[in-house]
């Protein structure tokens, strides 16, 4: 419904409560929050983290919905479906049983984030770049579908520019965005780099580095594989392995000469420090894996057949501890045409006039699920310092919480009235100016 | 004497004086096809995967090959787990028909089954046919419009910062470095040794830059994704199949990388895919 003079459309009041959702492909951050409470500050307590998958085990014959997944006793062979796919929802059908779940059904009440559409706004999250039909679908489905009184859709990163700042800057007031931020988000997914002016993104110096806690974890399942034992079916248990004994070295180069055994004339001693022994769940013994320092002499125990010994499913990992979050810095290991973390900074920055660089290399903010990797932020900074002249200032923050980081600024946001009435749709304005006016809101075309 | 090497175009001036010089002439050979048969300095094992008698289109191909096995490796990493297809979304007990949708787009996009890569190829064609997405302009590699041939961008004469870059050279051939808009030109600021410009103290930009750059449509989702490294950058790392060491050694007979003999030994009993010779 294109419209010659945009009018200011007719005003409507804001639902009292507001139902942040920040959908990412690993998990959901979801909670409420609300213009009209008294108490501003943000409190991560409020968010609620729920497993974005509905999973499905053979051996079992059991699904689990959402979290569900937190009282599931067999991760084995289990195989999940996500309804994010790339930072973006693309299947709906799973996405809408997930949320119906956790939000909509009779169920949802006893955990405290059971709400009615209707009476409730929605702040949906999504990448920046999306394609249209994708934002077209996730619209359709949130009014229509749901109905919700309010929407928005917003990227994701905004989030961090609300949230309260992670260099130690205080808080500031509610609904008042950080001026400069270069938000870095390691997710499930990928990477993204995403520079913030005002709350607002600067689209044409957004970069994505298509590595992210996926990837690894399925390079990780590849290597075990490949070297020791068939765990290409057990998602799972090889997401906690990494999360367990992965970390970032600090010096490629020097670690992997640490565990080598040397060559035929050139016989090296492997550091045992770096070197694990893994104890494989089998979820009837031994119901969660466990890492333990490597014991040379159990191998000689393992010949033994386990004689005396209870049975144990025992992974060796060297090298894939630090080799496989190595991708995120040197991606083209695997032979990926993209400069790593520190090259696509960089990129982002060359995208953006000169006199901003010192802005945002000020206020660099790290957040996502695989940024927890022990020694991702040091090396980071170690590595992006060494990329710069010594007289530009570099200061990096790892958000205390990197997960819910975003979602506590979509909180402080929905503190705010006014910042609140400027990026939601109510149900009526939508029905009055249609989804194109819509989209180009969100877009932050339109003047009305 | 055919050229060994690929050299730029060598023209030979003809000369006034033609003395009967003994024994040899520089003649160039117009189809240079290298042919290094009895090529005795190199007897390294890597000799049988030099190019012999490959044409440059024959070497072009393998390493495309090459590269689209890696591309397909590279896919699968980043993909769910393909069994996902096995998992049904479970029914809600009450059956009740709200679960279908409650209009007919819903409906529709409920029962849907692409995958993000279909929309992605979607928005690709229609970007390609229209250089618009959805009415609206997006932007290409290196941050730029689509060029002003294409349907619908001359009526993005009212923007001047952004219309100005549309008179700019399209193919910057992938490369991170955008076209700056001539409004600011960038003075000629000193570089380091590593290329990065450095200048802590470089004038903030005017407002209007601001407002251009804030206004700016998104990105192309493939526009948006990290560039390949610089041709000046190092090769990239090769490790050891067995053990995860720098490959230095490669198999005769399959060309897969290990670190030593010892893992030479175990891949060439286990592993190597070239075992009837």
């Amino acid at each position: 419904m294109a419209r010659q003079k945009p009018q200011a459309p007719p005003f409507t009041s804001l639902q009292s409560r507001t139902l942040i959702l920040d959908n990412g492909a690993d998990t959901i951050k979801a909670g409420f929050s609300s213009h009209l409470d008294q108490d501003t500050k943000s409190s991560a307590d409020a968010c609620h983290i729920i497993p974005n998958s509905i999973s499905h085990s053979t051996r079992d014959r059991r699904t689990y919905v959402a979290s569900q997944l937190r009282s599931c006793l067999d991760f084995g062979e289990l195989a999940f479906r996500h309804p994010v796919e790339n930072g973006y929802i693309v299947n709906w059908e799973s996405q809408k049983a997930i949320w119906e779940y956790e939000f909509f059904d009779d169920g949802a009440k006893a955990r405290g984030l059971w709400c009615e559409p209707r009476e409730t706004n929605l702040i949906l999250t999504e990448q920046s770049s999306a394609p249209i039909a994708v934002q077209r679908q996730a619209d359709e489905m949130a009014i229509e579908e749901f109905g919700f009184g309010g929407y928005a859709r917003v990227v994701g990163a905004i989030g961090n520019a609300y949230a309260d700042s992670a260099f130690g800057n205080g808080e500031g007031e509610a609904g008042v965005p950080a001026e400069c931020l270069l938000v870095i988000d390691a997710g499930y997914s990928h990477t993204t780099v995403t520079p913030l002016l005002h709350g607002r993104v600067l689209q044409s110096a957004c970069r994505r580095l298509d590595i992210g806690g996926k990837t690894l974890t399925n390079q990780l399942k590849d290597l075990i594989s490949t070297r020791q034992f068939e765990l290409q079916k057990e998602d799972w248990m090889a997401n906690q392995i990494k999360q367990d004994v992965c970390y970032v070295s600090q010096d490629f180069d020097v670690d992997l000469e640490r565990v080598w055994k040397g060559g035929m004339t050139d016989r090296r001693r492997i550091d045992h420090s770096i070197v694990v022994d893994y104890v494989l769940p089998d979820y009837e013994e031994i119901k969660r894996g466990f890492a333990r320092p490597h014991d040379p002499s159990s191998a000689a125990r393992k010949r033994q057949l386990g004689i005396g010994m209870p049975r144990e499913d025992l992974v060796v990992i060297a090298n894939e501890r630090f080799s496989v979050p190595e991708l995120l810095f040197t991606p083209s290991d695997i032979g990926m045409q993209s400069e790593g973390l520190v090259g696509t900074i960089l990129q982002s920055l060359n995208a953006l006039p000169v006199g901003l660089w010192q802005a945002f290399l000020a206020n660099v903010l790290v957040v996502g699920g695989t940024s927890k990797l022990p020694g991702f932020v040091e090396r980071l900074e170690g590595d992006l310092r060494s990329r710069l002249s010594d007289d530009i200032v570099l200061r990096i923050a790892h958000a205390e919480n990197p997960i819910t980081h975003a979602w506590t600024g979509g909180q402080r946001l929905a503190h705010n009235e006014t910042a609140l009435k400027q990026i939601i749709v109510t149900r009526e304005e939508y029905l009055e100016n249609g989804d194109g006016w819509m989209r180009r809101k969100f877009l932050g075309k339109t003047g009305g | 004497m055919a050229l060994r090497f690929r050299t730029p175009h060598i023209e030979e001036l003809p000369t006034a004086q033609t003395k009967q010089a003994p024994g040899f002439a520089w003649v160039t050979v117009p189809s240079a096809v290298e042919k290094p048969a009895a090529d005795l300095s190199n007897k390294k094992r890597g000799t049988r995967f030099a190019a012999q008698g490959q044409t440059d289109a024959q070497k072009e191909a393998h390493s495309v090959r090459q590269q689209e096995k890696i591309n397909a490796r590279i896919r699968e990493l980043n993909s769910d787990n393909a069994r996902a297809g096995g998992v049904v979304v479970p029914k809600k007990e009450d059956g009740s028909a709200a679960g279908k949708g409650k209009t007919p787009n819903t409906r529709k996009i409920l029962s849907s089954m692409k995958h993000f890569s279909h929309y992605l190829d979607d928005e690709v064609a229609e970007f390609g046919l229209t250089g618009k997405v959805d009415g609206m302009d997006r932007l290409t590699e290196g941050g730029l419009l689509p060029a002003a041939s294409v349907a619908g961008a001359a009526q993005r004469a009212s923007k001047t910062p952004l219309a100005r870059r549309l008179q700019q050279d399209q193919s910057t051939g992938g490369s991170p470095r955008p076209a700056t808009p001539s409004a600011v030109p960038p003075a000629a600021t000193p570089t380091d040794d590593q290329g990065e410009v450095i200048d802590g103290n470089a004038p903030f930009p005017s407002q209007a830059e601001i407002d251009a750059l804030l206004n700016a449509p998104p990105l192309l989702y493939s526009a948006a994704r990290s560039a390949a490294p610089p041709v000046s950058a190092p090769p990239p790392r090769v490790f050891c199949e067995i053990c995860g060491y720098w490959g230095r050694v490669r198999c005769l007979k399959c060309g897969a990388r290990t670190c030593s003999v010892d893992c030479e030994t175990i891949h060439v009993a286990d592993r190597c895919l070239k075992f009837y010779a």
